[in-house]
C-alpha cells in the first residue's frame, strides 16, 4: 500500500479530489453533487493518504481536529433552520433569491446551499474523525 | 418599553447571560461570580419596574404565538403571586450569588457554577411568570434539570450523583404527572390558557362539577408534592444537601422548593372550596409537617436538619393553602402566602451560616459543633435571628405567620366541628412545638456550650464579608418584617393573596392583637418545646433505634428498591437483546427483512413470478452482470482478506456501473464513493489482522448460512421483479410532487438534492445530528474499552 507509485499517484490526486469535492458541493442543486457527496469525496482523499503515507506521518503536519469540523457543521446547519426564525418564517423555511452580478450574469443564492455546505462539514468531520480514532487505536 | 417586554427580559436576561459566562471567564476570572449576581440583580430590578402596577391591581397579561396548532400561545400572567416568588427568585439570587464568591473555592469550576444558578434562576422566573399552563409545564421540568445539575455539581462523589439521581426521578417524574393533569384541565376546558380558566368563573364551576374534577386534582397535587418535597416524596431534599451549599440555600429552601406550594396557590381558586382539596392539601400538609418536624431530631448533620425542617415549613404552607369551606375558600391563603415570603428570608440566612460555618470550622457535624459563640460572635447573632424566627419568637417575622397558622387552624377546626375542633389546632401546636426544639437545637448545639476543642480547628473566626453581609442582609430582613409588617403586607402579601383569591384583600397583621387563642397557643408552643427539648437526645436515640429495628418503615428502603431493580431489569433486556455477537445480529436482521418484504410481496404481487418479463438485455448490461456475479462468487471464496475485499469492493463498482447505464449520475457518484470510502477503512483494518482466515468453518453452518442468504437472495428477487409490475401502490406516490415543485419552490432542479436539502430538510438535520452523535460514540467505545473489567 505504501509503494512509490501509490504514493505520488495520491499526491497528485489531493489536489484535484478536493477542489472536484467543493465542485460537487456547489453544484449540488442544479446538478449532481451536494454536500454529502462533496463530504465523503473529500473524506476519501484524505483518509486516503491516512492509508498511504501513514497516520503519524499525516499528523506531524497536519492534524486538524475534525470534532470542531462537524461541531461547526452542525451549528451551521441549525442556524440555517432557526435564520427563517428570525426573519418572521416557520422553522427550515428556506429562501431563494437571483443576485445579477456584472459580467458575469444572474446567480442564485439559497438559504439551502448554506444549509448544504453544514452537511458537508459534518460528513467531513464525523467521517475522519471515525477513521482517526480507529487509526491511532492500538 | 412595555410591562410585557419587561417580564420576558427578566425572564430571559439569565439565560442569554448564562451563555457568555465562559467567554467573560477568560476576563473576569474568579470574579465571574459577581457578574452572576449583576444579572440577578437587573432581573430583580426588571421586576421592581412592574411592581407598581401589580400592587395596584391590575394584572399584567399578554400573548404571542407559540404552538397555534394545539391552541397553545406565550403569555404572561403577572399578578401578585407571581410578582412575590419572582422577587424572591431574583431577590435571594443576588444574595446567593454574591455569597457565593467567599464560598466557593477559585480552584472550582466557577463558569459552571454560574451558569446552572443563572438558568435555574431564569427557569424560576419564567415558570412563575408563565400564563399557560404548558409553558408553566416547560420551566417547570427546566428547573426540575437544573437543580439536579446543581446537586450533581460535584461530579465525582457518589452521593452527588445519588441525589442529583433522586431528585431528578422524583421532581421531574412528578411534573410528568402534572403535565397529565393539565392536559385533563384542557379537556374539561378546552384552553390550556390560566387567565382564560381564572377569569371565568362558569368555567370554574364546571371543572368542580366534572367527573374528572378528582383524578385532574391528585395528578396536579402529586406534581405539587413531588416538587415540595410533600408526604412520600420528601425523601429526595435531604439527599439533595450533597449541593453546594449556597445552591441548597438558593433552590432547596428559598426557590425551587416553593415551586409546589406555587402551583398549588396559582390552581387554588380552581379547585378550593371542595372536601377533595381539604383532605388532600391539609392532610399531605399536617402528615408531612408533623412527619418531618419529628424526623429532624435525628439528623446530626446541620444541613439535614435544615431539610428536614424545610419539609416541614413548606408543609405548613401546603397545610394552610389547604384550610377551605363552602363559604371561606381562601381561609388559610394569606397566612401561607405571608410564611411563604418569611421562610424565605429566615431559611436562606440558616443555610447561609451553615455554609459559614462549614466553611471555617471545616464539619457541619452537629455532635462536633458548640461553643462557636466567641469565635464567630455576629455569625451566631445572625443565626439566633434567623433560628429564633423559626422558632416563632416575637417580634421576628416567623412569629406573625405562625400566629396567623394558628389563628386559622382554629378557625378551621370551628367550622369542621365535632373532634376537629381540637385535632386540627393541635396538630397546629404539635408541628410548633417540633420547629421550636430543633431550632433552639441548631443554636444549642453551634454555638453555645463548651468547644469541643479535640474536634474543632483551634482558630475559628468569622468568615470574609462577601459571606457575612449577605447573611446579615436576610437576618436585617427577618427583623424588618416582624417589627414593621405592613411594609410587606401592603406591597406584597395583599397583592399575591388578592392573585390566589381573585378579589381585594386587605389584612391587618399586628404583633401584639390582644389575648387570643392563637395567642394561648404560642405559649403552648413554647412550654411544650421547652420540654420536648430537654428530652432531644433520647429521641433521637430512640429514632435511631427504631430506624435498625425496623429497616422496612421507610420511603428510602422502597425508593432505593424500585431504583435497584429497575437498573436490574435493564441489564437483563440489555444482555437480552444485545448478546454482543455480530452473528446474531445480522441474522435479526435478515430474518426481519424477509418477513418485511416476503410476505407484504406475496399479499399483493397478483402473480409472484410476473410471465412477461423481458429478457431482451444488451450485450454490455449482460457483461456487467456476468462480472458481478463471478466478483460476488469470488468474494465468498477467497480465503485471503485483502483478495475478498478488493472482490467485494468490485461488486460495488459493477453496480455502479448499472447505475451509470440507468442514467442516475447522482446514484452512480455516491454508489463509487461509498464504496471507495468502506474499502480504505476494510483496508485499515486489515492491517492490523492475519491476512488469512485460519480456522476451519463447521459444513453444519456453511449450510446454514447458504439457507440464510438466498432466503434472502430469492426475497428480493422477488421484489425487484414486482417492484414495476405486480404489485399496485395503494398510495399515491410522492415524487409527482417533488418533481414538480422542485425548480418553482426551492429553485433547484437536482431534485434529489433539493429533497435532500429542502422539502426534507428536518430529516437531514436528525440525520447529521446522528451521524455527530456516531463519531462521538466511536469515540467514547474505543477510548473507554481499557476501563472497566
Amino acid at each position: 500500500m505504501t509503494t512509490l507509485i501509490t504514493k505520488t499517484i495520491t499526491k497528485i490526486c489531493i489536489p484535484l479530489v478536493i477542489l472536484f469535492s467543493i465542485s460537487l458541493l456547489l453544484a449540488g442543486h442544479n446538478n449532481p453533487g451536494g454536500g454529502f457527496i462533496g463530504g465523503v469525496m473529500f473524506a476519501s482523499v484524505i483518509s486516503l493518504t491516512y492509508v498511504v503515507f501513514g497516520l503519524k506521518y499525516i499528523k506531524s503536519f497536519f492534524n486538524p481536529s475534525w470534532d470542531k469540523w462537524f461541531g461547526f457543521g452542525l451549528l451551521l446547519s441549525s442556524l440555517t433552520a432557526f435564520g427563517a426564525i428570525v426573519y418572521g418564517h416557520n422553522f427550515f423555511r428556506s429562501l431563494i433569491k437571483f443576485v445579477e452580478i456584472p459580467l458575469y450574469g444572474e446567480i442564485e443564492l439559497v438559504s439551502a446551499a448554506l444549509f448544504d455546505i453544514g452537511v458537508y462539514f459534518v460528513v467531513i468531520g464525523t467521517l475522519l474523525y471515525i477513521f482517526k480514532n480507529v487509526g491511532e487505536d492500538e | 418599553m412595555d410591562s410585557f417586554t419587561v417580564i420576558i427580559l427578566a425572564i430571559f436576561l439569565p439565560f442569554a447571560a448564562a451563555i457568555f459566562i465562559p467567554l467573560l471567564e477568560k476576563f473576569l476570572k474568579h470574579r465571574i461570580g459577581w457578574f452572576a449576581a449583576g444579572i440577578a440583580f437587573l432581573s430583580f430590578a426588571l421586576i421592581g419596574i412592574v411592581a407598581p402596577e401589580i400592587i395596584h391591581g391590575h394584572i399584567i397579561q399578554h400573548s404571542i404565538e407559540w404552538m397555534p396548532s394545539i391552541g397553545a400561545e406565550f403569555s404572561i400572567y403577572a399578578d401578585g403571586l407571581a410578582m412575590m416568588i419572582g422577587f424572591i427568585a431574583s431577590g435571594i439570587g443576588v444574595i446567593i450569588m454574591s455569597y457565593s464568591n467567599g464560598y466557593m473555592s477559585h480552584k472550582e469550576d466557577l463558569p459552571r457554577y454560574y451558569q446552572y444558578l443563572l438558568l435555574f434562576m431564569g427557569s424560576m422566573i419564567g415558570m412563575v411568570f408563565a400564563g399557560n399552563t404548558l409553558q408553566l409545564f416547560i420551566f417547570w421540568e427546566l428547573t426540575s434539570i437544573t437543580s439536579f445539575m446543581l446537586i450533581g455539581y460535584w461530579r465525582d462523589k457518589p452521593a452527588s450523583i445519588y441525589g442529583a439521581t433522586k431528585s431528578l426521578l422524583l421532581t421531574a417524574g412528578g411534573g410528568l404527572f402534572m403535565l397529565a393533569g393539565f392536559i385533563l384541565l384542557h379537556t374539561i376546558t378546552g384552553s390550556y390558557d390560566i387567565a382564560t380558566i381564572l377569569q371565568n368563573p362558569a368555567m370554574i364551576e364546571n371543572i368542580k362539577a366534572h367527573p374528572f374534577f378528582l383524578i385532574t386534582l391528585i395528578l396536579i397535587l402529586i406534581g405539587a408534592a413531588a416538587k415540595s418535597a410533600q408526604g412520600p416524596f420528601y425523601i429526595w431534599l435531604p439527599n439533595a444537601m450533597e449541593a453546594p451549599t449556597p445552591v441548597s440555600a438558593f433552590l432547596h429552601s428559598a426557590t425551587m422548593v416553593k415551586a409546589g406550594i406555587y402551583l398549588v396557590a396559582r390552581i387554588h381558586p380552581i379547585f378550593s372550596g371542595t372536601e377533595a382539596w381539604f383532605i388532600l392539601v391539609s392532610g399531605i400538609g399536617i402528615f408531612t409537617m408533623l412527619l418531618a418536624g419529628f424526623l429532624a431530631f435525628r439528623q446530626t448533620d446541620i444541613k439535614a436538619i435544615l431539610a428536614y425542617s424545610t419539609i416541614s415549613q413548606l408543609a405548613y404552607m401546603m397545610t394552610m393553602y389547604g384550610y377551605t369551606s363552602y363559604h371561606e375558600p381562601g381561609l388559610g391563603v394569606a397566612a401561607a402566602t405571608f410564611h411563604l415570603l418569611n421562610h424565605a428570608t429566615f431559611k436562606a440566612c440558616l443555610f447561609l451560616v451553615a455554609g459559614i460555618v462549614a466553611h471555617e470550622a471545616a464539619t457541619r457535624d452537629i455532635r462536633k459543633l458548640g461553643g462557636l459563640r466567641k469565635d464567630m460572635p455576629i455569625t451566631f447573632i445572625i443565626a439566633s435571628i434567623a433560628a429564633l424566627a423559626m422558632a416563632g419568637i416575637p417580634p421576628l417575622n416567623g412569629f406573625l405567620s405562625k400566629e396567623m397558622f394558628y389563628e386559622t387552624s382554629v378557625e378551621m377546626g370551628h367550622i369542621l366541628g365535632g373532634p376537629f375542633t381540637f385535632l386540627i389546632p393541635a396538630a397546629a401546636v404539635l408541628g410548633g412545638v417540633f420547629t421550636f426544639a430543633y431550632s433552639i437545637k441548631l443554636i444549642d448545639g453551634i454555638f453555645l456550650g463548651e468547644k469541643h476543642h479535640d474536634l474543632l480547628p483551634e482558630h475559628i473566626h468569622e468568615p470574609p464579608y462577601t459571606m457575612l453581609i449577605p447573611a446579615a442582609f436576610l437576618a436585617g430582613l427577618v427583623i424588618l418584617f416582624g417589627l414593621v409588617p405592613s411594609i410587606p403586607i401592603h406591597n406584597i402579601i395583599e397583592p399575591a393573596t388578592a392573585g390566589i383569591v381573585l378579589e381585594e384583600v386587605h389584612l391587618h397583621v399586628k404583633l401584639w392583637h390582644g389575648l387570643t387563642p392563637a395567642l394561648l397557643m404560642t405559649v403552648i408552643t413554647f412550654i411544650a418545646g421547652l420540654t420536648i427539648y430537654t428530652r432531644y437526645d433520647s429521641i433521637a436515640a430512640w429514632q435511631d433505634r427504631f430506624n435498625v429495628k425496623y429497616p422496612r418503615v421507610s420511603v428510602n428502603y422502597y425508593y432505593d428498591r424500585i431504583v435497584d431493580g429497575a437498573k436490574g431489569s435493564a441489564k437483563g433486556f440489555a444482555n437480552f437483546a444485545q448478546p454482543g455477537s455480530i452473528k446474531l445480529y445480522i441474522y435479526a436482521i435478515l430474518f426481519l427483512m424477509v418477513i418485511l418484504f416476503a410476505i407484504p410481496a406475496f399479499m399483493m404481487a397478483t402473480q409472484v413470478f410476473p410471465a412477461n418479463l423481458n429478457f431482451d438485455i444488451p450485450l454490455y448490461e449482460a457483461l456487467i452482470l456476468i462480472l458481478m456475479i463471478i466478483a460476488a462468487i469470488a468474494a465468498a471464496t477467497l480465503h485471503r482478506y485483502l483478495a475478498a475485499v478488493i472482490a467485494l469492493s468490485a461488486v460495488g463498482y459493477f453496480v455502479s456501473l448499472v447505475f451509470i447505464y440507468l442514467k442516475a449520475p447522482d446514484l452512480a457518484l455516491t454508489q463509487v464513493l461509498v464504496e471507495t470510502l468502506s474499502t480504505i477503512i476494510f483496508l485499515l483494518v486489515i492491517a492490523k489482522i492475519p491476512q488469512t482466515f485460519k480456522e476451519k468453518i463447521p459444513k453444519t453452518i456453511l449450510a446454514r448460512d447458504l439457507v440464510i442468504s438466498s432466503a434472502v437472495a430469492v426475497t428480493v428477487l422477488i421484489l425487484l421483479l414486482n417492484a414495476t409490475q405486480g404489485i399496485v401502490s395503494p398510495f399515491e406516490s410522492l415524487s409527482y410532487y417533488f418533481l414538480e415543485n422542485s425548480v418553482p419552490l426551492a429553485g433547484g432542479h437536482n431534485v434529489v438534492n433539493v429533497i435532500l436539502v429542502d422539502f426534507r430538510g428536518y430529516d437531514t438535520l436528525g440525520e447529521i445530528s446522528v451521524l455527530c452523535l456516531a463519531a462521538l460514540g466511536v469515540y467514547n467505545l474505543i477510548h473507554s474499552r481499557g476501563e472497566g473489567k
